[in-house]
């Protein structure tokens, strides 16, 4: 925890130190509602340093994230917010830590556009509790020729207005409380050249299992659902039934169904005495704050008639070849003893007409070995 | 005895032998890959019982442990009823474990269908499978052994895929029945080890022409060994039985007058210190590259690396161990074999990024097939195909602590240092450790084996027949005296085929 809250000063002191006479140029066209917004935002730091254990967890995977999305998308965001706000004093920040805020996380992310003009470059953000969110367009530094005349934020048809954060880089805040404000949100960017960005805000996606699960009748299965990262308020399991989904009670029917919960992030369904209507699709849903996301899972109830079959015909062959193998060799001592005895008697005329020549022959020596 | 046997019929290096080879092939890849081939099912099982993975891991080991442990249990059964029902038995009792494993309710039952029942069943068929290669072969040893114990790493290739198919449609229940079934195939290889016939023959006429004279103890355990139950010997076992002493009735059936034997006590320590440091590279192979940073496919392909360049070493290794530069010196090969694969894993932590793993993984499999293929033609070599039997149960019993303790050993090493490169050092410093105490000890041997090889020269002068009987008698008292390396048969073949042409014959 001492690391986290480290970094965290690390920011509120780098924002105060901006804040110290000599601001950017770029500070000045700022409208009073995004001052506020900043003032907020340094109140909500502060308070931050005295969360309780669960939430520094949160903040610090975010912070984490938020810089290998930049650094994978090829735009260096230091930790250094450079958000422009009102002159602070010490007094106003103390004022903040006492003020009470509510527990939002604080993210940022960063596309940087440069190459092709009509492309559009897309990010996905994963958030499960809400935040507040500042996306930014950044125009790579090698085009400072081109006028960008206009930058439009949008959320469908919807305008948003944006701060100008630098020479060439225009965001927005936004606060993310619920799954309506989650979406895709887009920045165009109109001069001689058009450039566009798009960002994903989406809940964490749960997944589910590509390849079905094979049970057997009468037999019990136990599916499982996992959220890595992100840990769910809740979790509910759906059957489907034709087309619909309905909702599986496993205090209901606990003979048939056993839902396990703890940890908190993986949940458990257990199905007990299966039959062949318990076949289909089974979703796993996981509720985060700012929505819900599904997993799907495909069971797959068989008779055990099914694998007995191969098991069948490879035990016929088995017992046909052991078979097979027995007979030939039946046969071919036949073949040997038969070969043998002509041997015999032929060795015992010969013996007979030696004898009676009265000469030994070597042959007889040599059979014997 | 094992010399009076060779002389008297030496074993066919080939012909038949050759489909004995192949039956010996699968019933030994299955005995090795299986254990390791199961693990795909861990997963999906440990989820159904909701166990932890070490737990459901046990089932391996157990496996594992009882193939090696019933060692002695095979090698007795083989010495009573002959490598072919033995193995048949063995093909069932694996089928019946699986397909019973296939009904179970809990880890424990899985413990005791999967690893006892069917571990008992591999051992079954393992030791014998060995034991009649060393029946049929003599010349051609070597390589029938090189292309026997291939057997391993192709059934590993081959049960790799075949278990993901299996489980992919028949879940882990259904797949258990058909392992069932696929496993009953080792009793078809068990029924192609058909009795030696060759040395039935001699036995026969030396009955007949020798009479009392015959060597008593020779033909009892003869008749042990190739038991035919439409056979003369029957009556005359009976007779034995009745003048046999406790200590010569226990080592009738388990040979522990091995361990006076110094062939086999070098190999046995040699062993044993070599297999602390044998399995646990290969196991913690997949688990280093991931360490390094290299993706979850490029580690498992590391793997299928070794396993194709181990399945071409095992008989290029019997070629060359077969040939007659090395064939003599058998010993120092093994020797150089182990400490190679010693090297191997020193040289290991030298490796940096995937193309090193690569050449590692190819000169590991290299080693490896070259150990394995020579593992048991070593024992072979020093102790005589006929003690063989018994030799085999009692290394393997020995060998099953150290082969256990290996992994887990290299495993706290791992977890104690943090770092993979000591357990690498490790493994390669026992196994150089192991080379050259083989190497030195056998020095030491084959000078000994010479000395006593000239001894016995001079009392060739005596009278032939003088020297079988005594040959026979000593077989109970003066082990090392018989027990050379096997060259002898091959040397005093070719001097009893002179022997024969000029018309003196020895019997």
């Amino acid at each position: 925890m001492p690391a986290f809250s480290g970094e965290r000063f690390v920011r509120l002191l780098l924002l105060l130190s901006l804040r110290l006479p000599g601001g950017s140029p770029a500070d000045l066209p700022m409208t009073t509602e995004d001052a506020s917004q900043t003032q907020g935002n340094l109140t909500q730091m502060p308070t931050r340093l005295n969360e309780s254990s669960t939430e520094p967890m949160t903040t610090t995977r975010i912070v984490n994230r938020q810089t290998r999305e930049s650094i994978s998308d090829h735009s260096p965001v230091g930790h250094g917010v450079s958000t422009p706000g009102p002159d602070l004093t010490t007094q106003d920040f103390k004022q903040a830590i006492e003020e009470k805020a509510s527990n939002f996380t604080y993210v940022e992310y960063e596309i940087l556009l440069s190459g092709v003009s009509g492309t559009s470059k897309e990010k996905n953000i994963t958030l499960d509790n809400p935040a507040k969110v500042e996306l930014s367009c950044r125009l790579a530094s090698k085009y400072p020729h081109l006028n960008i005349v206009q930058v439009a934020w949008k959320r469908g048809n919807e305008t948003i207005k944006h701060i100008n954060k630098t020479e060439n880089s225009w965001s927005i805040q936004l606060t993310v409380t619920d799954e309506n404000e989650l979406g895709s949100y887009s920045c165009t960017l109109k001069g001689e050249e058009e450039f566009k960005a798009v960002f994903h805000l989406q809940v964490p996606k749960i997944e589910g299992k590509e390849k079905p699960i094979i049970s057997y009748d009468g037999d019990s299965v136990v599916m499982i659902c996992k959220s890595s990262s992100y840990t769910p308020i809740a979790w509910t399991w759906y059957l489907t039934n034709g087309s619909e989904q309905i909702a599986i009670n496993d205090s209901l029917m606990s003979d048939k169904y056993v839902i396990d919960r703890v940890p908190a992030n993986t949940t458990h369904l257990k199905i007990l005495k299966l039959t062949k209507k318990d076949d289909g699709a089974y979703w796993c849903e996981a509720v985060f704050k700012l929505g819900k996301s599904k997993g799907k899972l495909k069971l797959k109830v068989l008779t055990f008639m099914v694998p007995l079959k191969p098991f069948l015909v490879i035990l016929a062959e088995v017992i046909i070849l052991v078979a097979i193998v027995f007979l030939y060799e039946v046969y071919s001592k036949k073949k040997e003893k038969h070969a043998e005895d002509e041997k015999e008697f032929e060795q015992a005329e010969q013996l007979k007409s030696e004898e009676s020549n009265g000469v030994e022959s070597s042959s007889t020596r040599h059979r014997k070995v | 005895m094992p010399v009076a046997a060779g002389r008297a019929a030496s074993p066919p290096d080939g012909g038949w032998g050759w489909v004995v080879v192949f039956g010996a092939f699968v019933s030994i890849g299955f005995a090795y890959a299986f254990a390791k081939g199961i693990t795909i099912f861990f997963k999906e099982i440990q989820d159904f019982f909701g166990t932890s993975y070490s737990e459901v891991a046990w089932v391996s080991s157990i496996m594992l442990a009882t193939t090696y442990g019933a060692g002695p249990i095979s090698s007795i059964l083989v010495n009573r009823y002959g490598s072919r029902p033995v193995v048949m038995f063995g093909g069932l009792l694996c089928g019946i474990g699986m397909v019973s494993a296939a009904f179970c309710t809990s880890i424990l039952q899985l413990y005791i269908c999967v690893g006892f029942i069917t571990g008992l069943g591999l051992a079954l068929n393992l030791q014998p499978s060995v034991i009649i290669i060393g029946k049929y072969f003599l010349k051609r040893r070597p390589i029938a052994n090189g292309l026997a114990m291939a057997g391993s790493p192709v059934m590993l290739c081959t049960l790799a895929p075949l278990n993901q198919f299996l489980f992919d449609n028949f879940g882990w229940r259904g797949s258990f029945l058909i392992l069932g079934a696929i496993l009953l195939n080792c009793c078809v290889a068990g029924a192609l080890f058909r009795p030696i016939g060759v040395a039935k023959q001699s036995v026969k006429n030396q009955m007949i022409e020798e009479g009392k004279e015959a060597p008593k103890e020779e033909v009892t355990k003869m008749s042990m060994e190739m038991r035919n139950p439409a056979y003369a010997p029957a009556e005359t076992k009976t007779e034995e039985e009745e003048e046999k002493d406790c200590c010569e009735k226990i080592n009738r059936y388990l040979d522990f007058s091995l361990f006076k034997h110094r062939g086999f006590l070098i190999y046995l320590i040699g062993n044993v210190l070599m297999f602390l440091g044998f399995f646990a590279p290969i196991v913690f192979l997949a688990p280093y590259a991931k360490h390094i940073g290299i993706d979850e496919y490029s580690a498992a392909f590391l793997l299928s690396i070794l396993a194709i360049v181990d399945m071409i070493a095992r008989p290029a290794t019997g070629v060359i161990a077969n040939s007659k530069w090395v064939r003599p010196r058998i010993q120092y090969f093994f020797s150089f074999s182990i400490a190679f694969n010693g090297a191997c894993h020193l040289l290991c932590p030298l490796a940096s990024g995937y193309t090193g793993l690569v050449v590692y993984s190819i000169f590991f499999g290299l080693a490896f097939g070259m150990v394995c293929a020579m593992l048991f033609e070593t024992l072979m070599d020093l102790v005589g195909a006929a003690r063989f039997t018994s030799a085999v149960g009692l290394v393997t019993i020995v060998e099953c602590c150290t082969i256990l303790l290996g992994p887990p050993i290299g495993g706290t090493i791992i977890d104690t240092f943090g770092d993979y490169k000591y357990m690498f050092i490790k493994c390669g410093a026992v196994m150089v450790l192991a080379g050259t105490f083989l190497f030195i000890m056998n020095y030491y041997n084959y000078r000994m084996l010479a000395k006593e090889e000239k001894e016995r020269k001079a009392k060739e002068e005596d009278p032939k027949i003088v020297r079988t009987e005594n040959e026979g008698r000593s077989n109970w008292n003066k082990e090392t005296l018989q027990d050379g390396p096997e060259l002898e048969p091959l040397r005093d073949e070719q001097e009893g085929l002179k022997t024969e042409v000029n018309g003196t014959n020895e019997v």
